[in-house]
């Protein structure tokens, strides 16, 4: 508390200068020194039991302590935020979004070569509404409108650069077993196919020709602009549980077509691959796929809630998922027409599947919400809270990172007003790294919300995202009619 | 009035439970949880392998989803599972279609794409129910129809819990097609990626073909490429995709079948000659020339899958009006298979594959063979014979069951069964047809053979054949005739010999499910027109109703059919005088009713004071231009108010009426009854008329409520209501005694005191007296109100008779006295039917088409007096000359004889269909129930009865007899 008069005059002289912008977005906010120290009434650390009276200590973005007040040592030339009323909670884990870009999808049915990064705007209202919500990583992919598609990219809902957002570039790629628009399932499946057996034979026809000629590989290469320097100019066998093609030690990696080397990255088990899966009849291509192409254990499904049929499928081939669209599946019967229901993380949980759930979801944003709802459906509260924390930490290698309040790990902290998964809980600060990135006193679109007013130096700001109608969130809205009335 | 409602309840559970045990229904003899074993009877199993046919009741023994023994007289172990379909079922292998669209989606961008799998396409997680509802368990799959090269091609199951095991063949053929579908591949463009100075952009090309030729070189062109295993040339991999001969290479290798689509004759020579030149397995697809080709597509050795042309359920399609255009022809199979070609049978969908099957029996096809062809056949040629097509041991348990033979005509698949368990079923319908030689209508028509359709205990439908919904019982039998009526009877009476008064309610004397009077509705007398054993002066009641019915809904035909009186011709110095003095005095009662309607029908009450109204809006205006603008606001509340106020004074003051009433009951003896005997009146006073709509319910008989009608007489503060209940007409006199009313209820063999209280004034009513016109107002003086006649319960039968709703019996037998009397009820527009008539013959020819009917007592043959063998025969004579006659018992359980007598009757002279006649329509016509029973036709009860010969024969016995729709034996 004692924090509060030197950082709140910041922040707001903060918002000021971006007001034009009108958001009030994450940005590094200038703390004494690189420690923090932070107080709480309760700390849910998520490993262990919760602390009463708890106080977690950050210093250079990791956390040095967690435990009760009266056993740690407070760093007594760090800044001190928090309170007896908060709840420190660990963050959100937004295990798969195709959200905070300028367009979810791209035309190209095979384009691993893109970068997620290139699409990713700092400023989209995705993450601020992050922060509002408690999210503190996200893992930015492609849409699924695609049957190949980007490299995605884990961030941090903060940051006016994406360099500033940065937590693990170049992460995951994404392949959709959804059809396309202007596919079916058969047509879909035959280009995903096509376009691993295309790579086969580019390495085959490139090896056969390096063979005839030896260095033609690094001279094309040099020819097109790329030159090879360390790594990219060794060769290295080609290492996959699938396929391999023999000889591949010769070619120099960084000679291998940008076009084809993520594809083969896949094969030999170097990316995550996030498979799209709509319907439960996807889950088997998708699977299939993948045990064909050896990137089984790399493997991540994004399902929609029908692909609860082919759990056993999921159990079988031991993959996590992650469940988006929904949690509740709706089916009528073609044969009584008696509707049936499912809810299913229910479903997962049963079958053993490591499960995180998403909120990408056309009508709902908030990670605590999907989990105060499975609790409320009947799921363990334990299995709730892990399925939008730890197990998406698990899921994209962030396990020692993120996930829990544990030293060593990155200062990531949400303190909340209450307990996280109650509706009358508000996230009152937000901390990344140690830095304070969140204050909900200083939320002015959150006030605006709350009170009605237009804020200051806020008038005609301009909607800087563009984001999918459907993702257009209710405040957005709410914010566009205010502005129309004052007009 | 409180009857025992509970047994109701029982017997109609009891009802809803018989359906279960039907003979179409499946029985399930035992079942112990945790089996798989599962048998499966039905009349006939068709198992297609080695055209087997087992009969009289074969089983199918089924465990974990494959038949393990079947045959006749089959033991069926102890914890078997068993489901029975009844003798009239039919088992098929569960169909194979050869072709379905479940899996095409958008077709590849190539002419060419032998890549594209329909198996991708196929969720396994959805039942096709379409399919499965038409009896197809198993059907082929193509991604696409529209390439030169669609894809491969599968064979799928359509229903099934294990995602893997559905998919029987996932590369059942090559689809390949050369007819006119597949020649609009879009021209396609792969935009470079980068576009450099090197590589073009490009444009999009066309494909081949555009012809049948053009589909031959292409064909051609890619099997040479394969077949030269060189890596593929760039012109190729430009015009068929890079990925082509990759992916057509494994095709070729394993021998799959090429399924080429032909339809005319020269793309059907074309592909014999491509196939035969390759060296490739070729079925032909859709082939709606290949008639004409039979001979050489015999000679190649290739099996044909032919199309139907002709989609049900589609819309209507022109076919071409060019000189060659080709209409299609049914007899393709069986010219084909007439040369020996191995024909499987396709439709448009699935669904429609058995009717379109039988379609294709046209020509000749045996039926056995057109079986084949949408089981085994197309199950051989996708290449699943090891799984699905026919019904032998080892094979999956995918089981199509019918109502009847296959080709027979109707929709008629029952359930479909897929790897041992119920995939399909139809909904159950407790639809009856019944089949049989000859159908006796009962008004003496005959129809040869006859059909009857029966649905929720009445008939639908009546003809030589009817349609037969999905999952209907069908009976067959030798004859069928309606349900027996005695026209006069006593079953129901037990022995009374009370003679009670015309407003006496029979119904309350008869139970149902009574024992024996069930016994005699088993020997097909379904009606039985109840008399008291006699009558008084003022007549008796009769009532039609149904010994059979075990319900209190279904038990009464008419509960105040006719009414019985006596002549009295015993003494002749009285016969008929007390008939004319009640008839007298009915005409004297009805004309009353009819003055007093006619003059309340044109009268109108003065308007309520209407100065008063007038005034107070003249007010109100006033007051609106005195207030000040300012005063806006208070200026609508007090006009509101007033409004109110207004509204009230018009409701409350003149209408003391409107709103619900609650009165105990006294009994007859002054006795208060007990709290239940509450009864409830709602009226509603009508808008100035005094015409007052209302019902009457009773706490007892919660389910009777009588409407009535009445008028309220404003000066004398007087109320008269009446009412026609389940149970009889009632009258309500009632007199507004400050805010009681307080009067009797007559009617039903009751008269009660009643004091009611208002509880409500909350009456809203629907529909209110319309305001009478102007023009009538100027007519009638508005003197005072016409004076409602005081109702009489007894009369009112009467004068129910008098406007021909009723039927008058009497009971006369001299012949003077006969004349006289048909005399006397012809001056009333009456005409009886006589009971007794001992000396009609000597007047029959003098009383034609003067009375309804004659019932005579011994009138199938009567010994005349002193004239030694000659007989009369009254019936046959009457019947004869158009009086109707009718066969009745006069006794109560005697009345099983009926058709005894009937048989007795035609012995003697009375013609067949005559004697029939008067067992059943014009027994009913006379009694005036013919809008209920009597006949086998539309909209008629469903009492039925089928024989095992021509009825009324004297070796004829009943088989089966339906009540209502209920079998009751």
């Amino acid at each position: 508390m004692k924090a509060i008069p030197t950082i709140l005059p910041s922040l707001l002289l903060f918002a000021g200068a971006f007001a034009t912008s009108g958001t009030v977005h994450a940005t590094p906010t200038p703390t004494a020194g690189d420690k923090l120290v932070i107080e709480a009434g309760r700390v849910i650390t998520l490993a262990g039991e919760d602390i009463m009276d708890g106080v977690i200590v950050i210093e250079d973005g990791r956390i040095v302590a967690v435990g009760p007040a009266s056993e740690i040592e407070k760093p007594w030339d760090a800044p001190t935020i928090g309170g007896p009323e908060l709840v420190a909670f660990p963050g959100f884990i937004e295990a798969h979004s195709s959200r905070g870009m300028d367009r979810a999808n791209e035309n190209v049915d095979v384009a691993p070569y893109l970068n997620i990064r290139d699409s990713i705007d700092p400023v989209a209202f995705y993450f601020e509404d992050c922060l509002r919500y408690g999210i503190t990583t996200v893992n930015v992919q492609q849409g699924p409108s695609c049957v190949i598609g980007a490299q995605g990219m884990i961030v941090r809902p903060t940051g006016m650069t994406v360099e500033a957002m940065l937590v693990r570039p170049e992460y995951g790629l994404k392949m959709s077993v959804i059809p396309k628009r202007g596919k079916s399932r058969a047509t879909q499946m035959q280009v995903l196919r096509k376009a691993f057996s295309d790579l086969r034979s580019y390495l085959e026809t490139l090896v056969k020709k390096e063979r005839d000629q030896r260095g033609l590989a690094a001279r094309e290469a040099l020819f097109q602009g790329r030159e090879l320097e360390g790594e990219d100019n060794e060769g290295r066998a080609m290492k996959s549980g699938a396929w391999t093609v023999d000889g591949l030690d010769i070619i120099p990696r960084g000679a291998i077509d940008e076009k084809q080397a993520p594809l083969l990255a896949v094969v030999e088990g170097r990316t995550t691959v996030f498979l799209h899966c709509g319907a439960a009849v996807d889950v088997g291509h998708a699977l299939e796929l993948a045990r064909t192409n050896g990137f089984l254990t790399k493997s991540v499904l994004v399902i929609r809630p029908e692909c609860w049929r082919a759990a056993d499928l999921i159990a079988e081939a031991g993959v996590p998922v992650i469940l988006e669209g929904g949690l509740m599946h709706t089916r009528r019967d073609p044969v009584t027409g008696e509707e049936q229901e499912t809810f299913v993380p229910l479903v997962l949980a049963d079958a053993g599947i490591r499960f995180a759930l998403s909120s990408q979801d056309p009508t709902r944003r908030s990670l605590w919400y999907q989990a105060a709802l499975a609790v409320g459906r009947g799921l363990e509260r334990s299995a709730a809270i892990q399925a939008v924390t730890r197990t998406p930490a698990e899921i994209l290698g962030l396990g020692k990172e993120v996930g829990s309040l544990e030293t060593g790990k990155l200062g990531n902290v949400v303190l909340f007003s209450g307990d996280p998964l109650s509706v009358t809980s508000w996230v009152e600060r937000v901390i990344i790294e140690g830095e304070e990135v969140y204050d909900r006193r200083a939320d002015l679109r959150n006030k605006q919300l709350l009170e009605g007013r237009q804020p200051a130096g806020t008038q005609g700001s301009v909607n800087s995202s563009e984001e999918d109608a459907t993702e257009e969130s209710k405040e957005d809205s709410d914010e566009d009619e205010s502005e129309a009335e004052e007009n | 009035m409180g009857r025992p409602l509970a047994l109701g309840a029982l017997l109609l559970t009891a009802l809803v439970c018989v359906p279960a045990a039907g003979a179409s229904t499946p029985r399930v003899a035992s079942s112990s949880p945790g089996t798989t074993l599962v048998a499966v009877r039905a009349g006939t199993i068709y198992c297609v392998e080695e055209n087997r046919v087992l009969e009289g009741g074969a089983v199918i023994l089924i465990e974990d989803g494959k038949i393990i023994a079947l045959g006749e007289g089959l033991a069926i172990p102890p914890h078997a599972e068993l489901v029975d379909y009844g003798p009239d079922a039919v088992i098929v292998p569960g169909l194979v279609a050869p072709f379905s669209s479940y899996a095409i989606g958008r077709s590849s961008r190539y002419s060419a794409s032998p890549g594209t799998l329909a198996v991708d396409n196929f969720d396994p997680y959805e039942d096709f129910v379409g399919g499965l509802s038409g009896g197809v368990t198993s059907a082929y799959i193509t991604p696409s129809e529209s390439r030169l090269i669609s894809g491969v091609g599968a064979l799928v199951k359509l229903a099934g819990k294990n995602a893997a095991e559905r998919i029987v063949n996932p590369r059942a053929a090559l689809h390949v097609s050369v007819d006119a579908l597949a020649r609009n591949a879009p021209g396609f463009w792969d935009p470079p990626l980068p576009a450099t100075a090197e590589t073009e952009m490009g444009y999009s090309k066309p494909q081949l073909p555009a012809t049948a030729m053009g589909a031959i070189v292409a064909l051609t062109e890619l099997v040479d490429g394969v077949r030269a295993k060189k890596p593929m040339d760039p012109v190729l991999a430009a015009e068929y995709g890079s990925n082509a001969l990759l992916d057509l290479t494994p095709i070729i290798e394993a021998g799959t079948p090429w399924r080429i689509s032909a339809v005319s004759a020269n793309e059907i020579r074309a592909v014999l000659r491509f196939a035969a030149r390759k060296k490739l397995p070729l079925i032909l697809e859709k082939g709606l020339e290949a008639g004409e080709l039979a001979k050489e597509i015999a000679a190649a050795g290739v099996p044909v899958i032919f199309r139907v042309p002709f989609q049900p359920g589609g819309a209507f399609a022109d076919r071409g009006k060019g000189r060659d255009a080709n209409w299609g022809r049914l007899d393709v199979p069986a010219l084909l298979a007439a040369e020996g070609v191995r024909v499987a049978i396709a439709s448009r969908h699935p669904i429609d594959l058995l009717f379109s099957a039988g379609l294709a029996t046209r020509g000749g096809l045996d039926k056995a063979d057109a079986l084949r062809a949408i089981t085994l056949t197309s199950a051989e040629l996708s290449g699943a014979a090891d799984r699905v097509g026919s019904l032998a041991v080892g094979k999956d348990a995918d089981l199509c069951v019918l109502g009847d033979a296959p080709f027979s005509g109707f929709s008629n698949v029952l359930a479909t069964w897929v790897d041992g368990r119920v995939a399909w079923k139809a909904h159950a319908t407790l639809a009856t047809v019944i089949e049989v030689e000859e159908l006796h209508v009962g008004d003496g028509s005959v129809l040869r053979p006859g059909a009857l359709l029966i649905e929720d205990g009445e008939i639908v439908e009546v003809g030589e054949r009817v349609s037969r919904p999905r999952g209907a019982r069908i009976v067959r039998g030798a004859a069928c005739m309606p349900g027996i009526i005695d026209a006069f009877g006593h079953l129901g009476l037990a022995g009374s010999k009370t003679v009670p008064a015309t407003d006496f309610d029979l119904s309350s004397i008869v139970v149902p499910g009574d024992r024996l009077a069930r016994r005699v509705a088993r020997h097909g007398i379904t009606t039985v027109v109840l008399t008291p054993r006699a009558a008084s002066t003022g007549g008796a009641p009769i009532m039609a109703y149904k010994p059979a019915a075990d319900e209190f809904e279904s038990q009464i035909v008419r509960r105040l059919t006719a009414l019985r009186l006596n002549w009295g011709d015993k003494d002749p110095l009285k016969a008929g005088k007390s008939v004319k003095a009640l008839l007298a005095k009915a005409a004297g009662y009805d004309k009353k009713w009819r003055e007093y309607e006619k003059a309340i029908a044109g009268w109108t009450p003065p308007p309520l004071k209407p100065t008063e109204v007038e005034s107070e809006e003249e007010e109100d205006k006033g007051d609106a231009e005195e207030e000040d603008a300012d005063k806006e606001e208070t200026k609508k509340k007090s006009k509101k108010s007033k409004k109110k106020k207004k509204k009230e004074e018009e409701v409350l003051e003149p209408d003391p009426l409107t709103g619900r009433w609650v009165s105990a009951i006294a009994s007859e003896d002054g006795e208060e009854l007990s709290e239940g005997f509450k009864m409830r009146l709602r009226f509603a006073l009508g808008e100035g008329s005094g015409e007052v709509l209302g019902n009457l319910r009773c706490a007892r008989a919660s389910g009777l409520l009588v409407d009535l009608q009445g008028y309220w007489d404003r000066d004398e503060k007087t109320l008269k209501l009446t009412g026609l209940g389940d149970r009889g007409w009632l009258a309500l006199e009632l007199a507004l005694d400050e805010d009681q009313l307080t009067g009797t209820l007559l009617g039903i063999g009751l008269e009660l005191e009643i004091a009611a209280k208002r509880t409500t004034k909350d009456y809203v009513v629907a529909e209110r007296a319309e305001r009478r016109s102007e023009e009538v107002e100027k007519v009638k003086a508005p003197k005072g109100k016409p004076k409602m006649p005081r109702l009489d319960p007894k009369l009112e039968p009467l004068r129910a008779a008098l406007k021909g709703e009723l039927a008058i019996v009497v009971e006369v037998n001299r012949e003077d006295a006969i004349l006289e009397c048909v005399e006397t009820f012809e001056s009333y527009g009456i005409q009886p039917v006589l009971l007794g008539a001992r000396d009609v013959h000597l007047v029959a020819l003098d009383i034609v088409d003067r009375v309804a009917g004659i019932l005579i007592k011994g009138g199938v043959r009567r010994a005349l007096p002193k004239r030694g063998t000659d007989y009369l025969t009254p019936y046959g004579d009457l019947q004869n000359i158009g009086i109707p006659v009718a066969f009745h018992s006069e006794a109560e359980e005697g009345a099983s004889d009926l058709s005894l007598v009937a048989s007795f009757a035609v012995a003697n002279g009375m013609s067949p269909t005559g004697a029939l006649r008067a067992l059943t329509g014009d027994a009913a016509r006379m009694m005036s129930i013919e809008d209920h029973v009597g006949r086998l036709a539309r909209g008629l009860d469903a009492d039925v009865i089928l024989l095992d010969g021509p009825p009324l024969a004297p070796g004829t016995s009943i088989e089966r007899i339906w009540v209502d729709g209920k079998e009751i034996r």
